[in-house]
């Protein structure tokens, strides 16, 4: 009886403070886009992915709040398009491959790159170093370092090193992206 | 009445509610698509106006079309269905213009492979108008799958999708043959349709796959009526293959004929239809089909009836008799409440009815022509025609009909085919001339369309001085120069310089008139009018025939690069007409060879490769020889290719290998090009070449053989050889044997086993060199005129007793081919039941020596002919008379 109650008042709650955000998920090819958003959608890890050709798009609800995310592929062919789904959007989510430092310089580029355009000034931008399980991989400090976030003085900027294979670190990502969904370049 | 007010009220009330759309507006308005939450009802007005806009012809630029497309990618978060399924059609029309169109491919195969029904069969087609070459096989396990589909409308998607694709794929398309195979046995009858289409598409090249596969469904019977048509048409294509093994036919035959018991009437027509029009049918397999023809005309359904009627009316000149069966019940059809289905009647009647009864039917069809469409009065217009070649004494009702319609409202097709009509009744009948040139001279009173006029005004100036009073067209003609625009204007100028050079007594009233045209407004008509006034004013007869009487006898595109060229290399010399090539006259066709549209195939035709407009065959094979590295730096030495023969089959086409020759003419060499196509797959033949044994007098200058010839393709050796000194020597027998050195190689890759081969020789038909090949056609306007010019040249005459000729036309034909020159005045039509006959021939030997030729023949035990051959050059006459003795 009381579970029921509570859903009533949930369903209230949501009726009234229901929140909608949008966030745009790039960064190079095998970097674990696709499989970020099966994590925070349904929980599941699945390690045979095939390549995004072009984009997906889901949405997420959490609580009270929907998340839109629009998955970008990561293959050079598409990167040139990436800056038009970044655009209005409440965050850019740039996930690196931390585990493979051959690739770091490239992803570094085009953040700096994708960042450097004048439509997407302001909006906050979350880095994400996937695949922390592995034995390789670089921590919070060095990936900033490598990435050269420092540079980036123009707009709110974060990084956090995760797991999506060990579901490390999806919490803290999940509730920046919550505490997000108000603010925005908007 | 009533109905037909209302109709109109809703009309005016209503409206089309896109009429004053802006493209400006509507792109601004399809920002609305980047919002964050979706309106979906919105969205779908905006998207339905961008459809609207494209398909009005509206072009959107690259950069508005990629702006569009990607925001419409945005609609991909919206799960209206409606919505959902208007974006499909978005991409589909913008796939072509857009950038980076493959952004979509990801969610579109997730919407292909979904769950909703309603998304997967538009996405699939959405999803193959987006892919190029290189994304394609990323998406093929999807269509395989989506082929073989259980949901018939997804089947049917994939498998016409593929279909578009193969047109850039081919080879990935066919690897899906399996799954084609599988979706055929699909029970519902579209899929079966497409899926034949597709197995057909796949192994269209492969002719005995073809056959198999008909005969294997011949048996077995299908389902779907669709596909059995289309069966009919893979089996007429087969039937009108000319190779085709004698075994199938009749089995092909006898199933289209067991079609036309088939339960559909669809099914039933379509057998019909290819029946009749099978190009080898004969009166035996015509009798059925046309007889349920005949049971369609009687139908209650207007469709039926009109496609009976229609296929009636495309057969009756090919097959009168068996159409004339039907006669009775097309007389029924006459006054048919569709006016469509009416006037194809009555068209069939005048083809194929009696004499007495064209009065009756001319009538009938009077009496509604103004009710139907320009596309019916052109096929009225088309019986007409042929009526006019069948009953010339009808003439005069049939000429009085055709000026009635001229007068009559109507498109630039209509009149040029009522006017086409009308100058074919001139050139073939005599009697019809003066009437025929009134109507028209009426009709361009009162024209709208100038290419028409300047076509008339042209005839009248061939034709009208050549009549018995050609001072009353001079009236109508100067009427244009007052009345018309620039390019009739030119037109009449020149049409009234031909009277001044053809009628003396004219002459002075045209200068008149040539004079006050001097003042017009236009560069070009002025032009014109001081020309003809200049070489009028000089009055001398041969300046007359060659400047103005004869058209410029040298090919144009030709002229015009030659004084390109002649303009970059500043020099002092005058430009030599001469250096250019002369034009090829196409040879005439006759009109009353039956005139047969394209096959109907398979929807599938792809039509023949246009020829080049403009390009004769000359100045192609100058640019095909200019690209051959051996050739090039020989060209300028060897001058202009004067003449370039058809090609000659020097082998059967059945044979281990096949060779062509084609003769290329130039001044004083000939060029042999010999196409040769290897058909052996296990043998790789190398340094292969045709070694002649010239006839006496000719010498080899050159040899230029095929390095390398593998299976299956064809490479062209070349020999270039110098004319003998002696022009009568010029004809003459080459023998010719192929040679080369054969290595064996796997047929599976054309790699050559070893490296040693050995030499092996082929024997080909003789090459022939006879006069054809060594001279052009030239046209002659005046045949007559340059034939008296021509006095004071070198005269050959001689007689000949042609005994194995058995009708003057047939002699006639002969001669015109055998001697390779262009009759004129339309003298190579014999007159039916006459015993005598005169042929004016006209052409231009290797050199440029003018040839004219008069020919008499009559009929006596065979036929007789007396050859008068006037030439510049006499070696030149001599080699025409020895020629055909």
């Amino acid at each position: 009886m009381l579970a029921l109650v509570n859903r009533i008042l949930d369903w209230f709650k949501s009726l009234f403070w229901k929140e909608e955000m949008e966030l745009t998920l790039v960064g190079l090819q095998c970097s674990g886009k696709t499989t970020f958003v099966n994590v925070i959608a349904s929980g599941q890890f699945n390690q045979d992915m095939i390549p995004t050709v072009g984009f997906n798009m889901r949405k997420i609800t959490k609580g009270n709040v929907t998340i839109k995310v629009w998955d970008i592929g990561g293959q050079p062919r598409f990167r040139s398009m990436w800056e038009r789904y970044c655009r209005g959007v409440n965050a850019i989510v740039y996930m690196v491959d931390a585990a493979d430092p051959d690739k770091i310089e490239a992803s570094r580029n085009e953040l700096h790159n994708l960042l450097d355009k004048p439509q997407l000034m302001g909006i906050p931008v979350l880095v994400l170093g996937n695949k922390r399980d592995l034995p390789t991989c670089l921590d919070e400090k060095e990936l900033i370092d490598r990435m050269n976030l420092c540079a980036i003085q123009d707009r709110e900027i974060c990084c956090y090193s995760i797991s999506c294979k060990e579901k490390d670190n999806i919490d803290i990502t999940l509730q920046w992206l919550i505490a997000h969904s108000k603010s925005g370049g908007r | 009445m009533a109905f037909k007010r209302d109709k109109k009220e809703e009309e005016d009330g209503g409206g089309n509610p896109f009429e004053n759309i802006e493209k400006t507006s509507v792109l601004q308005e399809a920002r609305a698509f980047n919002d964050t939450s979706v309106n979906p009802r919105k969205c779908t007005h905006i998207l339905t106006k961008v459809l609207y806009l494209l398909n009005q012809g509206e072009i959107l630029g690259t950069t508005e079309a990629t702006e569009v497309f990607f925001a419409m990618t945005k609609l991909f978060q919206s799960k209206d269905v409606v919505l959902r399924r208007m974006v499909y059609l978005g991409i589909r029309e913008l796939s072509s213009i857009a950038e980076d169109v493959i952004i979509v491919t990801s969610s579109l195969t997730k919407d292909m492979t979904g769950n909703e029904a309603l998304y997967r069969a538009a996405a699939i087609r959405a999803l193959c108008s987006i892919t190029d070459v290189t994304m394609l096989q990323a998406i093929e396990r999807y269509m395989k799958q989506a082929i073989v589909d259980k949901n018939p409308a997804v089947s049917s998607a994939a498998l016409v999708s593929s279909l578009h694709l193969a047109k850039t794929a081919g080879e990935l398309v066919k690897r899906w043959v399996n799954e084609a195979q599988e979706a055929f046995s699909s029970d519902n009858v579209m899929v079966q349709y497409h899926a034949l289409g597709l197995m057909y598409h796949i192994r269209k090249t492969d002719r005995l796959a073809v056959i198999k596969l008909v005969s294997r469904l011949t048996k077995q019977g299908l389902k779907s009526p669709f596909a059995v048509c289309l069966l009919i048409r893979i089996a007429c294509r087969l039937l009108e293959d000319d190779d085709s093994a004698p075994g199938t036919d009749s089995t092909l035959l006898s199933f289209i004929e067991s079609c036309l018991r088939h339960k559909t009437e669809l099914v039933i027509y379509e057998a019909a239809h290819a029946m009749v029009n099978l190009r080898r049918t004969t009166a035996r397999e015509l009798a059925p089909a046309v007889s349920v023809l005949q049971l369609f005309c009687s139908t209650s359904k207007p469709p039926l009836r009109f496609a009976a009627v229609r296929t009636l009316n495309q057969v009756a000149m090919s097959h009168p008799s068996a159409v004339t069966a039907c006669n009775l019940d097309l007389e029924n059809l006459i006054t048919d409440s569709n006016r469509s289905i009416a006037t194809l009647a009555i068209t069939t009647l005048l083809k194929t009815g009696a004499e007495s009864s064209v009065d009756r039917l001319m009538k009938q069809i009077a009496s509604f022509v103004s009710e139907i469409s320009d596309e019916f009065k052109i096929v009225v217009v088309q019986a007409i025609r042929a009526l006019c070649t069948k009953f010339p004494r009808k003439h005069s009702v049939l000429m009085n009909f055709l000026s009635a319609m001229l007068r009559d409202e109507g498109g630039l097709d209509y009149k040029a085919s009522i006017a086409d009509t009308i100058i074919t009744i001139i050139e073939s009948n005599p009697e019809a001339k003066e009437t025929g040139l009134a109507h028209l001279c009426e009709f361009i009173e009162d024209c709208e369309h100038t290419s028409l006029a300047v076509r008339i005004l042209h005839l009248l100036g061939r034709e009208g001085p050549k009549t018995k009073q050609p001072s009353r067209y001079i009236r109508f003609i100067y009427n244009r120069v007052i009345l018309e625009n620039a390019a009739v204007r030119g037109a009449a100028v020149a049409a009234m310089a031909q009277f001044g050079a053809q009628c003396p007594d004219l002459l002075e009233n045209v200068q008149v008139l040539l004079a006050r045209c001097q003042m017009d407004s236009d560069d070009e008509v002025r032009d014109r009018a001081t020309y003809y006034y200049t070489i009028l004013a000089l009055s001398k007869r041969n300046l007359y025939n060659s400047y103005i009487t004869e058209s410029l006898q040298v090919s144009i595109p030709a002229l015009e690069k030659s004084l390109h060229q002649y303009t970059l290399n500043a020099s002092d010399t005058p430009f030599d007409m001469k250096s250019v090539p002369l034009a090829a006259v196409e040879p005439l066709v006759l009109e009353n060879a039956p005139q047969k549209g394209a096959p109907e195939g398979t929807l599938l035709s792809t039509p023949a490769a246009p020829q080049r407009l403009g390009v004769s065959k000359e100045e192609s094979a100058l640019e095909l020889l200019s690209n051959i590295p051996e050739f090039a730096p020989l060209l300028p030495q060897l001058g202009p290719i004067f003449r370039t023969s058809e090609p000659v089959e020097l082998t059967e086409s059945e044979t281990e290998y096949v060779v062509r020759c084609i003769k290329h003419c130039f001044a004083r060499h000939l060029l042999l090009q010999f196409d040769c196509l290897n058909t052996l797959s296990d043998q790789l033949l190398e340094n292969v070449r045709v070694s002649l044994e010239p006839a006496e007098g000719y010498r080899i200058l050159r040899e230029l053989p095929i390095p390398k010839l593998p299976y299956n393709e064809t490479c062209s050796a070349f020999c270039l050889l110098e004319f003998p000194e002696e022009l009568t020597a010029s004809t003459g027998t080459f023998g010719a044997t192929l040679a080369y050195m054969v290595k064996d190689c796997d047929p599976a890759t054309g790699l050559p086993d070893s490296d040693d081969g050995y030499d092996d020789t082929y024997m080909v038909e003789d090459v022939e060199v006879n006069l054809a090949d060594q001279v052009q056609r030239v046209w002659k306007g005046n045949w007559a005129a340059a034939w008296e010019e021509a006095a004071n040249l070198c005269e050959l005459e001689d007689t000949y007793a042609l005994t194995s000729m058995r009708s003057l036309q047939e002699a006639s034909t002969n001669i015109v081919q055998f001697l390779g020159l262009q009759p004129a005045d339309r003298s190579e039509r014999v007159q039916e039941g006459k015993s005598s006959h005169t042929l004016y021939l006209a052409g231009v030997f290797r050199g440029g020596h003018d040839v004219l030729v008069r020919a008499k023949l009559a009929l006596a035990d065979g036929v007789t002919m007396q050859l008068t051959v006037r030439a510049s050059n006499p070696d030149v006459a001599e080699l025409v008379t020895s020629a055909v003795g």
